[in-house]
């Protein structure tokens, strides 16, 4: 069985190399657009967004207007009305995910760090990107466990609702045994690992394919991935912080209203309309 | 003739440690000298003197320590080895520069990516194995006069010179994390073959007639350890003593098996 | 084959294609040889030269001229016309020759002409040489033609004696790093092993080049010639553990050697103003100036330290200046050696003068060899069995092993074309001795006889390893260095060769009590040198005598007591018989073949020149 496995790999190395390759990329790499994107509206949503519920049925309730509650759940309901989502997230993410995973962890198990004796900038950064793999790993099965399929993790990691999205991720963040501080810490830290990988993944993928060959080119697509990576990372310290800090309560309210009629208020909000962060929402739980 | 000497000699010593090991699969021990050192002094002079004085600071006789030299003018690439645990040739490596002070101690230590062969001294015969791996040559039809070769502007010819210059020294396969020591040559066809061999099939595909080979070439870059499988650390050009471009060779045979490989799918050859 | 450098590689080829099976013997991987320390370049006539009046028969001239007319002249001819061929050759191998902006083969002076006629790879010439026959080998290896045993060192040659003679069947050779001994058969063995910079102690020369393996030829039976042939190079670096070479190109692409015009000044050269440098290779040489030929380079460079104490700050170091070339120009044509002077003295030439003296470099004298010459004289005869085979019969030497091609005085870039040269055109002389003259192959041959070689060689290693001596033979290889240095390079007397015979003398004595601090049989470096000791001991020998039985002066060798020139005597080879009886060299004169170019004076045009003016032409009055 090893034996016919490892027959496989060799005839198909390259392909299989290579696969690992483009799946870091697309669709894995682009999917963090949208799905950053989605995430930071909590943020950007208030900012940017006016809020389309009737004015007097929230002070009615006795809570302030939250364009980017309205705007998530928005969002969500967009995806979340898209046709056969689960084959797309089947197809599009979990597979590659499972396949970029899986290679990977075999392939960085190929290499041993030498940071120890070659402190070169460009050393650090490859073993940062085995160790932001690892990390990657485990991360997004909680996260999709968590988020997607509801497990709890025994009241760690409250689960998400699509129908009541902005509370229910802010319950998620703030309502877990181990308090809000642990579980943005946790957040940042990993999405943030994340960003890293697939920002240098995104450098290194030009060297593998071979699209930059020169040291100055190299060196320039460099900045580009870099301004990839510090935007990537920007969304998620919003995403973070919108949610530690969002009012569950108030959210929640939000959410009834827009379900009860408001719905339709929020219809006003086209996608694409005020923002151009939400043009291609293909975004999935949360 | 007389060496010359403008400064006077300072005399002052300096300690190496040196890893030894007494043969493959014995165990390795650590064995400190006191050399004095005269300015100009390098690690093979060191060596030399060790050589002729193997006593070791505790006072006992030791033997002389083997180790691997040529030129000593760094461009044979025997004398490589590991001086304060980063890889380098120990002829060009000056002992003012490393060991200032008198006292300061200096670590010599065995390349770790070869098996040991005795002390200082490794056997790279793997290097040389992926050099014919990659067919790192051109095909020339003989040596009777066939006339000059393909004509070469000097812009192509600089870019070949700097690749040629590749030693086989080992140091970019030394620091490569992603290149590991395989004691059975049953193994090395397998293993990830390592910047220079890659950077070879480069300067031989950019060859007129050498890249008549260049297929093959890139055959051999595409199975298991070749291209694909540089981690991208980038630590082989930082240790290159010759400054070889290693880097973007691999960046040109990543683009030249992208190339190849969609040409293969589609033509099946 | 023994030997991996460029006439090994060469040679292997050649036989190689001719369809025979090679082992290839080397001390360290070939890769690695001494070949890939050649800086300069390689001489051919080319179109553009031969456009100014050059031609391969200038090259030829100024070949003879630089030697001194003490070499053959028919395999110079043949060389020199090979050389556009072996030039072609390389290049089609893939050796990154400069290019011209219209995409030709650029080309450099060099010493001892007055045309451009070298080529040349950056300033690592050799080592892209080297590297191109490499890769060839490499293929041949691939194909299994070629086998090679790396790290093995030649211990001696396994002659076979039968009614028709003497001849050479295979060699015994020992693994460095097992040092397990072993008798190889063989139908013709090959030496190129290269020069013997180790006698000297510092010198040019990589570590293996101890002349050990030359020295054992000689010592059973082959001979020796011309060993007091020993070219100092005019421009090395001076280091702790050996000379670092500063390229000819330095000067052939402009470099001005200079030296303060008043003693002992201290000033950084840099504040020396051109009206107080003494650029005396320049003014005495108006015609040549700093590309006069390596003997005279050397002798004057001497001439200026240690007899007029004109050196660099009293020193025995003059300035080799580059810093008016710009920094653009000297890395595109001297990258390599500008780099070698930056690593190992760590100032930058680009914007200070290097500061050099004179090193041991090469060996124009070695085995002695045949050839066959052309009817006319002009060149050899293609093929023929004896090209380059020693007096022994199957056994040959090719490369700077040999004595041919260079006389008194080797010119530059003419090393690698004579390695080259050796490989291609006597490797085939090789391959037909080996399918024509030899009647038994070695394979039906007894046993025993190899046998007997390896148990004579591993008679002689544990003498060494059992030795309990005092003496420590890297204090013997020293003071034989030091010794040799002084009295055989520069200039020399029969007086200071007299007492170099007698210390050499007291260090055969010594080395019959050495002692190993190393008794193990596991890569014994220590055993290694100590066995090459012995023998380089001997070769040193061979050297002094030579030195003293040549009572004149010509190319390399200069005699105080005899300085000049004498044709009637000495227009000879010196040749050396190891005779057992007395373990000490025979030496007797062999004429020279100079049927091609009379012997003239050799002057290059010096001002003022006293002695040698028959050449009216080249002595230039101011």
């Amino acid at each position: 069985m090893a034996s016919t496995i490892a027959g496989f790999l060799d005839r198909h190395y390259f392909l299989l190399r290579r696969l690992h390759s483009l799946t870091g990329v697309v669709p894995i790499g682009v999917y963090l657009f949208p799905h950053l994107a989605t995430n930071s509206s909590i943020v950007w949503g208030k900012l940017l967004n006016e809020s389309k519920l009737p004015a007097g049925q929230l002070e009615s309730l006795g809570i302030a207007a939250h364009a980017g509650v309205e705007t998530f759940q928005h969002e969500v309901n967009f995806i979340h009305s898209l046709p056969g989502l689960v084959l797309i997230e089947i197809g599009l993410l979990w597979l590659p995910i499972a396949y970029h995973g899986l290679l990977g962890i075999y392939f960085a198990g190929t290499g041993r760090s030498n940071v120890d004796r070659y402190r070169y900038q460009d050393n650090w950064r490859y073993t940062l990107q085995r160790i932001t793999g690892y990390i990657g790993v485990l991360f997004i099965f909680i996260h999709i466990t968590s988020l997607r399929f509801g497990w709890t993790y025994w009241g760690l990691m409250p689960a998400f609702d699509p129908h009541a999205a902005a509370s229910s991720t802010a319950q998620h963040f703030q309502r877990s045994t181990l308090g809000t501080t642990f579980i943005a810490a946790f957040y940042l830290v990993c999405v943030l690992a994340l960003v890293y990988h697939f920002a240098n993944g995104l450098w290194t993928a030009a060297i593998t394919w071979g699209l930059t060959v020169s040291v100055h080119a190299q060196r320039r697509w460099g900045y580009v991935c870099g301004a990839v990576g510090l935007m990537l990372a920007g969304a998620t310290v919003a995403s973070v912080i919108g949610f530690s800090r969002l009012d569950i309560d108030a959210a929640r309210q939000i959410e009834q209203v827009m379900r009860n009629g408001g719905a339709g208020a929020a219809r006003h909000v086209e996608p694409g309309a005020s923002n151009v962060l939400s043009a291609s929402p293909d975004g999935r739980d949360r | 003739m007389v060496p010359p000497t403008t400064e006077a000699l300072q005399a002052r010593s300096v300690r190496f440690r040196i890893k030894r090991q007494d043969g493959p699969g014995r165990p390795w021990r650590w064995e400190s000298f006191d050399v004095p050192v005269e300015p100009g002094a390098n690690v093979i002079s060191c060596l030399q003197w060790i050589a002729a004085n193997p006593r070791t600071v505790d006072g006992r006789d030791s033997s002389p320590v083997a180790y691997d030299a040529g030129c000593l003018e760094e461009v044979c690439g025997a004398c490589t080895m590991l001086i304060n645990g980063q890889v380098r040739q120990s002829c060009s490596c000056l002992i003012d520069q490393y060991a200032p002070k008198d006292g300061d101690v200096m670590r010599l230590e065995p390349m770790s990516k070869f098996p040991v062969v005795r002390d200082l001294m490794v056997d790279r015969q793997r290097l040389f194995h992926a050099l014919t791996r990659t067919k790192a040559w051109v095909p020339i039809d003989g040596t009777y006069h066939l006339g000059p070769g393909p004509q070469d502007t000097p812009q192509r010819q600089q870019v070949r010179y700097k690749l040629s210059e590749c030693m086989s020294c080992g140091c970019c396969l030394e620091a490569c994390p992603q290149y590991k020591l395989e004691e059975h040559e049953s193994r090395w066809d397998k293993a990830f073959i390592g910047a220079h061999a890659i950077s070879q099939a480069r300067l031989f595909n950019e060859h007129g007639t050498g890249n008549v080979l260049a297929s093959d070439r890139l055959d051999a870059m595409i199975g298991p350890g070749g291209v694909s499988d540089c981690g991208n650390a980038q630590n082989c050009v930082k240790v290159c003593p010759k400054d070889i471009p290693l880097t973007e060779s691999i960046a040109a045979i990543g683009r030249a098996v992208t190339i190849h490989s969609i040409r293969k799918f589609f033509t099946g050859k | 084959m023994v030997g991996g450098g460029l006439a090994g590689l060469a040679g292997t080829i050649r036989i190689a294609e001719a369809g025979l099976s090679v082992d290839l013997f080397s001390m360290v991987p070939v890769k690695r040889s001494h070949s890939v320390c050649a800086q300069g370049g390689i001489n051919a006539a080319n179109d553009i030269a031969r456009q100014q009046g050059y031609s391969e028969y200038e090259h030829f001239d100024e070949t003879i001229y630089g030697g001194d007319f003490l070499q053959h002249q028919p395999p110079v001819y043949e060389m020199v016309h090979w050389a556009p061929k072996i030039i072609d050759l390389l290049d089609r191998m893939g050796v990154p020759f400069n290019r011209t902006a219209e995409s030709q083969r650029d080309l450099r002076l060099f010493g001892g002409s007055l045309y451009k006629r070298t080529h040349f790879a950056g300033a690592t010439t050799g080592q892209q040489l080297l590297y191109a026959l490499d890769e060839q080998v490499r293929r041949w290896e691939a194909q299994g033609k070629v086998n090679k045993y790396e790290y093995w060192e030649f211990l001696w040659p396994v002659l076979e004696t039968d009614d028709t003679g003497r001849r050479c069947v295979g060699i015994v050779a020992q693994d460095v790093r097992t040092m397990q001994i072993r008798a190889f058969r063989a139908e013709a063995v090959v030496i190129a092993t290269g020069g013997c910079g180790m006698i000297f102690g510092k010198s040019t020369n990589s570590v293996m080049c101890t002349g050990a393996a030359a020295s054992r030829c000689y010592q059973a039976g082959a001979w020796y010639a011309n060993g007091e042939f020993i070219q100092v190079h005019p421009t090395a670096i001076p280091g702790a553990d050996k000379l670092r070479l500063m390229s000819e190109s330095a000067r052939g692409e402009g470099g001005r050697v200079w030296v303060p015009r008043t003693k002992a000044d201290r000033r950084d050269p840099r504040d020396i103003p051109e009206n107080q440098r003494f650029y005396f290779l320049e003014e005495k040489y108006p015609k040549y100036g700093n590309i006069v030929p390596r003997d005279i380079a050397t002798r004057e460079i001497f001439d200026i330290c240690v007899n007029q104490g004109l050196g660099v700050g009293g020193g025995n170091m003059v300035y080799l200046d580059l810093t008016h070339l710009g920094r653009e120009y000297l890395e595109l044509k001297l990258g390599g050696i500008i780099e070698i002077y930056r690593k190992f003295v760590g100032e930058d030439p680009a914007l200070v003068p290097m500061k050099i003296f004179p090193g041991v470099h090469y060996s124009m004298g070695g085995l002695w060899t045949q050839y066959t010459a052309k009817d006319d004289l002009r060149g050899m005869a293609m093929g023929a069995a004896n090209s380059m085979m020693t007096n022994i019969p199957g056994l040959y030497a090719f490369g700077e092993v040999n004595y041919q091609y260079h006389g008194a005085n080797r010119l530059g870039a003419n090393a690698l074309l004579s390695c080259i040269f050796d490989g291609l055109f006597c490797g085939a002389g090789v391959a037909n001795y080996v399918l024509e003259v030899v009647t038994t192959t070695s394979a039906r041959l007894d046993q025993s006889i190899y046998d007997a070689a390896a148990r004579q060689q591993q008679e002689i290693i544990d003498r060494l390893i059992n030795a309990r001596g005092t003496e420590s033979p890297y204090q013997i290889g020293r003071e034989l260095g030091e010794e040799m240095t002084a009295a055989s390079t520069v200039v020399k007397s029969e007086q200071r060769l007299l007492q170099a015979i007698e210390v050499l003398q007291l260090l055969q004595g010594r080395y019959q009590s050495i002692g190993l601090s190393d008794t193990g049989m596991w890569t014994n470096q220590n055993l290694s040198y100590a066995r090459a000791l012995g023998d380089m001991l001997k070769l040193a020998e061979v050297i002094l005598q030579g030195g003293i039985d040549r009572k004149e002066s010509r190319g390399a060798h200069y005699r105080t007591d005899f300085p000049d020139r004498d044709d009637a005597n000495f227009l000879k080879t010196t040749v050396a018989k190891y005779d057992r009886d007395t373990d000490r060299p025979d030496i007797f004169l062999e004429p020279v073949e100079t049927g091609l170019v009379p012997p003239r004076a050799r002057t290059y045009g010096k001002v003022a020149a006293s002695t040698d003016t028959t050449r009216p032409t080249e002595t230039v009055s101011v």
